[in-house]
């Protein structure tokens, strides 16, 4: 408990956390951060809103030290694709030399980076990529602060099986590694519960219409829940054209739309009436009551002058992360790969982390069901 | 502006053709002794791959002059023939390379043997078409290439061992580099051999007048698959080295719009001849990653030179060479 | 059941289509006149469709307004594109230069966009795209019924401009014939300069009208483009007719493979008929006199 709330005080105040553990050390001591993240083409819009999270972080922890540290980082754009991926971490290594990662977003580009900062023996902190395959098996150098896809999957279709009782579901997934993982994992689950998938329906990320896919879904029939697994962009798309075709309840429909992580705070706004009845999972819940969240998203705002997305909460997680570690003594990459694996209670603002000995973080905490109600608000559902 | 020519006009008269081979065997041996570091080492590797495809591209477009913008379908091809032999039924990297290379090439000569009644634009659209294709089955046949799931851990090719010397590994980036930029060098050989032999008189004749080459009695259908199937070879050797050295593989690595940066490769570096889409393909593998020092602007500044360099340089860095070469009168 | 879902799919497909028969024309105008493509013509898209954004808002909710905004952004973009590139290169006469300089202007404009702009979706909500009709159990919004209206608006002023105007059949005659042009004793400069701005300003409202259906990201265009360059081809570059026609049939097309196959082959499906159409029927769905490129 002591660390959570030097935490809250840390990203609260920087302050008094620098007076309590900051101490008289060495001024010019630094911490490294290299930051693999998609700048250019559309992967940019992880790469700009992680961005945020980590400078304000930053901000908040360089007004002091974090047990004589500062904290400096270098960006390398690593494009959402292996190549320019793999080619961004070898020039981060060889010429920043970071003492810890944070990144990839993509799966793909995350995979193709994690056998080199394995050979480089640097450990790299990852909140976006659900393939399975990051922390299973892995590698001793990698670690994954959000849930895998398996127990995101898992959990949604146990949740829609047993708390919505539904029994029938189509599921509406981009074709995306992320996209194709998560929606296999529903099925499987969600089968062997005894529902039904009346359809799988795959597009790639260049598809714009989505009325055509609404009118194939209206026509199967009788749906309970539809689970969706795309981007911001496209789902806004996807939850107008399924209200227009009256299938969901946001088109006065019976469906009930399922949503991931993937969608941030605002979508309720953007998408409109078209969005009542959703239930989603989101990672970070800027209507949290916790005094750490209030602080981040009052700090955020005052900032950026926006409210705080999931994507900005959890690249603020990994570096206050790197924080605890380092504030827990690690001092270079070695020491901060192995305090990494040692963490079993850090408490962030998308809730809290304990890696398994694959690096994947156990704790569902992270999870929080939400609907949303005809004023466009989140009821909170607190199934986890 | 024959291919000669304008070597003659690039090279002044102490670089002979064989000493220029040498020269470019000793620059290939020195770089990576000059660039330490693994970053600069592995760029070195993209260039290689990059002027491979370049290359092909130029045999079909500079030589024969076919607007082919399917080079990254021949690509994507020879990536995947390879990788999925090797890791699906276990065969031998070098065969598994031939075979890919193999299967490239043949995709090569029937588009094009549906193609060649077409021209300029036609032409152009029908291989976009077929990369488009091409991409699309890469994405949505999941059960084959895995699509957007991928294909990781591809391993490098198999150590190399000579009795009396340690065993070459390619796990090691600069054995990797002398291997394709050796690969490279090779193809640039034959492909100069070619040019310069009555084949390459031959379709050169086609480009410049397909009915009067016709009337001289070439059968010009039969050459234009020829060329395809040179150039389209040579893409899926590029693609085979992509994939064992990325030792990742996802469709979108060769998404149709990498056949638009290798056409710029081509052009920028002076289309028509051998040595100006090896610097045109340098040129632009290296500009992004000098340019990352510009940050999130890195790109834009990447498509303004290239626009810049169309306006102001419409022949190419071999034409800018020639140019700057008459001025300090090193050609004769 | 099977009727409306029919009926359902081919509204679908037709209003998807009249959109891209906006982006498609542009560019076989351009291709007719110049034998040139503008591969910046995705990013003229864009760039009309955020016009038309941030004048609507700027206006409260003023999305006609909007339009015409989009109409003269591509208009300028167009203007400026053939002064810096088209122009300069035509002197040069090297048919593939064209191409890869207005690649690199698609690339600059993409990143420009990207900084301005940021990655992140705009929500274009026109008064309109809330409105919805159910008529014998299907369902099309306001937006739709616009779009139809001012895609065949627009086309039939392009059409009566081209036929009946003597500046429209300048520019028909230089398409079919250089010389001619000259002997009408028109500047073929200033028709090449009316073509450019015209496409262009056609894409530019074509972003406006595909605003609201667009996911709205500076990508935007280039998700589009690539069926529109197949519409051009399966229409025969440089048919207007045939152009209308072949963006109707690819908007057909894509709501009914995904209703019976699968959204995700809908390219391999589209760019398989290109291909059939090049090996059988080259010259495009409206056969015309364009047998030199064959």
């Amino acid at each position: 408990m002591r660390q959570q709330h030097l935490l809250v005080a840390t990203s609260a105040l920087g302050l008094i956390a620098s007076v309590a553990i900051g101490g008289a050390n060495a001024q010019d001591k630094t911490i490294k951060i290299g930051a693999l993240l998609p700048m250019s083409g559309p992967g940019a819009y992880f790469g700009s809103q992680d961005k945020q999270g980590i400078e304000l972080a930053l901000e908040q922890l360089n007004k002091s030290m974090v047990n004589g540290y500062k904290f400096t980082i270098q960006y390398e754009d690593s494009a959402c694709s292996p190549l320019p991926a793999s080619q961004a971490a070898k020039r981060l290594l060889d010429q920043y030399k970071p003492d810890v990662i944070i990144g990839e977003e993509c799966s793909d580009a995350t995979l193709a980076i994690m056998p080199i900062i394995e050979q480089a023996k640097v450990p790299m902190i990852n909140a976006g990529s659900s393939a399975l395959k990051i922390t299973d098996p892995g590698n001793p150098y990698t670690f994954r602060i959000m849930p895998n896809e398996v127990m995101q999957g898992v959990d949604i279709a146990s949740q829609a099986y047993n708390k919505l009782n539904a029994r029938t579901a189509v599921l509406l997934f981009e074709n995306t590694n992320a996209g194709i993982g998560n929606a296999k994992v529903f099925k499987e689950t969600f089968e062997k519960l005894g529902g039904k998938i009346l359809a799988e329906i795959g597009f790639g990320r260049d598809v714009n219409d989505f009325t055509s896919i609404a009118t194939r879904v209206a026509g199967l029939g009788k749906i309970d829940v539809i689970p969706t697994y795309t981007l911001e962009g496209q789902g806004l798309k996807i939850t107008q054209a399924l209200a227009q075709a009256g299938v969901v309840k946001g088109g006065d429909g019976p469906a009930i739309q399922l949503g991931t992580i993937w969608l941030p705070f605002g979508f309720e706004q953007k998408a409109g009436k078209a969005a009542t009845g959703y239930v989603r999972i989101v990672q970070f819940d800027p209507t949290d009551p916790r005094d750490m969240v209030k602080n981040f998203v009052s700090a955020f705002k005052a900032k950026f002058n926006s409210d705080p997305t999931h994507l900005n909460a959890h690249a603020y997680d990994q570096i206050m992360l790197i924080a605890d570690v380092v504030k827990r003594g690690a001092k270079d990459a070695q020491s901060i790969r192995d305090m990494l694996a040692q963490t079993k209670s850090f408490v962030g603002v998308t809730g809290s982390v304990e890696f398994d000995k694959n690096n994947q973080n156990v704790k569902m905490d992270t999870i929080h069901y939400m609907e949303t109600q005809p004023d466009l608000s989140w009821k909170a559902l607190k199934w986890n | 502006m024959s291919d000669a020519a304008i070597s003659r006009a690039v090279h002044p008269w102490w670089a002979s053709r064989r000493l220029g081979f040498l020269a470019a065997a000793l620059v290939i041996a020195a770089l990576p002794m000059m660039l330490t570091g693994n970053y600069w080492q592995t760029n070195l590797t993209i260039c290689a791959i990059n002027v491979l495809l370049a290359l092909g591209l130029d045999f079909i477009l500079g030589y024969a002059g076919q607007l082919n913008l399917g080079q990254s379908a021949f690509y994507g091809l020879g990536a995947y023939v390879s990788t999925l032999l090797i890791t699906r039924l276990g065969v031998p990297f070098w065969a598994a390379f031939a075979a890919g290379v193999a299967f490239a090439g043949l995709a090569g000569m029937i588009l094009a043997t549906f193609a060649v009644r077409l021209r300029g634009h036609y032409l152009a659209i029908a291989s976009l078409g077929f990369a488009v294709i091409t991409y699309q089955i890469l994405l949505n046949w999941i059960n084959l290439t895995q699509g957007p799931l991928g294909i990781y851990a591809i391993p490098p090719p198999p150590a190399i061992t000579i009795p009396g010397l340690p065993a070459i590994s390619f796990r090691n980036p600069v054995a990797l580099f002398y291997l394709v930029a050796g690969v490279t060098l090779l193809v640039y050989f034959i492909l100069d051999q070619l040019v310069r032999s009555p084949i390459g008189e031959t379709l050169t004749a086609i480009r410049e007048d397909e009915v009067s080459a016709a009337s001289l009695g070439i059968n010009t259908a039969l050459w234009k698959v020829f060329a395809f199937g040179v150039g389209a070879a040579v893409g899926g050797a590029a693609g085979c080295f992509y994939a064992t050295f990325v030792g990742t593989l996802v469709p979108d690595a060769f998404f149709i719009t990498e056949s638009f940066t290798i056409l710029a490769m081509v052009i920028v570096g002076g289309m028509g001849t051998l040595i100006g889409p090896v610097f045109g393909a340098v040129l632009l593998t290296l500009l992004p990653e000098v340019l990352r020092g510009v940050g999130d602007l890195r790109l834009m500044v990447y498509g303004a030179v290239l626009t810049l360099v169309v306006l102001f340089m419409p022949g190419g860095l071999v034409q800018a060479a020639r140019v700057v070469g008459a001025r300090l009168g090193l050609s004769r | 059941m099977t009727a409306t879902i029919v009926a359902q799919q081919a509204i679908n497909g037709i209003v998807l289509g009249s959109l891209y028969v906006l982006v498609a024309l542009g560019l076989t105008l351009i291709y007719g006149v110049l034998v040139q493509i503008n591969f910046a013509h995705a990013d003229f898209v864009t760039l009309g469709a955020f016009a038309a954004y941030f004048v609507m808002h700027a206006l409260g909710g003023q999305y006609l307004l909007g339009i015409v905004a989009a109409l003269l952004v591509g208009a300028a973009l167009g203007w400026a594109i053939n002064i810096t590139v088209f122009a300069p290169l035509r002197r040069k006469g090297n048919e593939l230069l064209p191409l890869i300089a207005t690649i690199g202007v698609s690339v600059m404009l993409q990143n420009a966009m990207l900084a301005w702009f940021g990655p992140v979706p705009y929500a274009f909500e026109t008064p309109y795209s809330q409105k919805v009709f159910r008529v014998a159990g299907t369902f099309f919004t306001l937006q739709s019924v616009i779009i139809i209206a001012v895609s065949a608006t627009t086309i039939a002023l392009l059409y009566a401009f081209m036929k009946f105007t003597f500046l429209g059949k300048a520019l028909r005659a230089v398409a079919q014939d250089r010389e001619t042009a000259g002997l009408m004793g028109i500047n073929p400069n200033t028709l090449i300069m009316l073509t450019i701005v015209i496409s262009s300003a056609l894409a530019g409202m074509g972003g406006a009208m595909l605003a609201p259906v667009l996911v709205l990201t500076p990508f935007a265009g280039a998700s589009v483009i690539v069926k529109a360059f197949a519409i051009v081809i399966i229409g025969g570059f440089g048919n207007v007719e045939g152009t209308i026609l072949a963006g109707l049939l690819v908007g057909l097309i894509e709501s009914f493979t995904t209703q019976y196959l699968d959204p995700g082959l809908i390219d391999i499906v589209v760019f398989g008929l290109l291909l059939l159409m090049l090996a059988f029927r080259p010259t495009g769905l409206i056969s015309e006199r364009r047998e030199e490129n064959v």
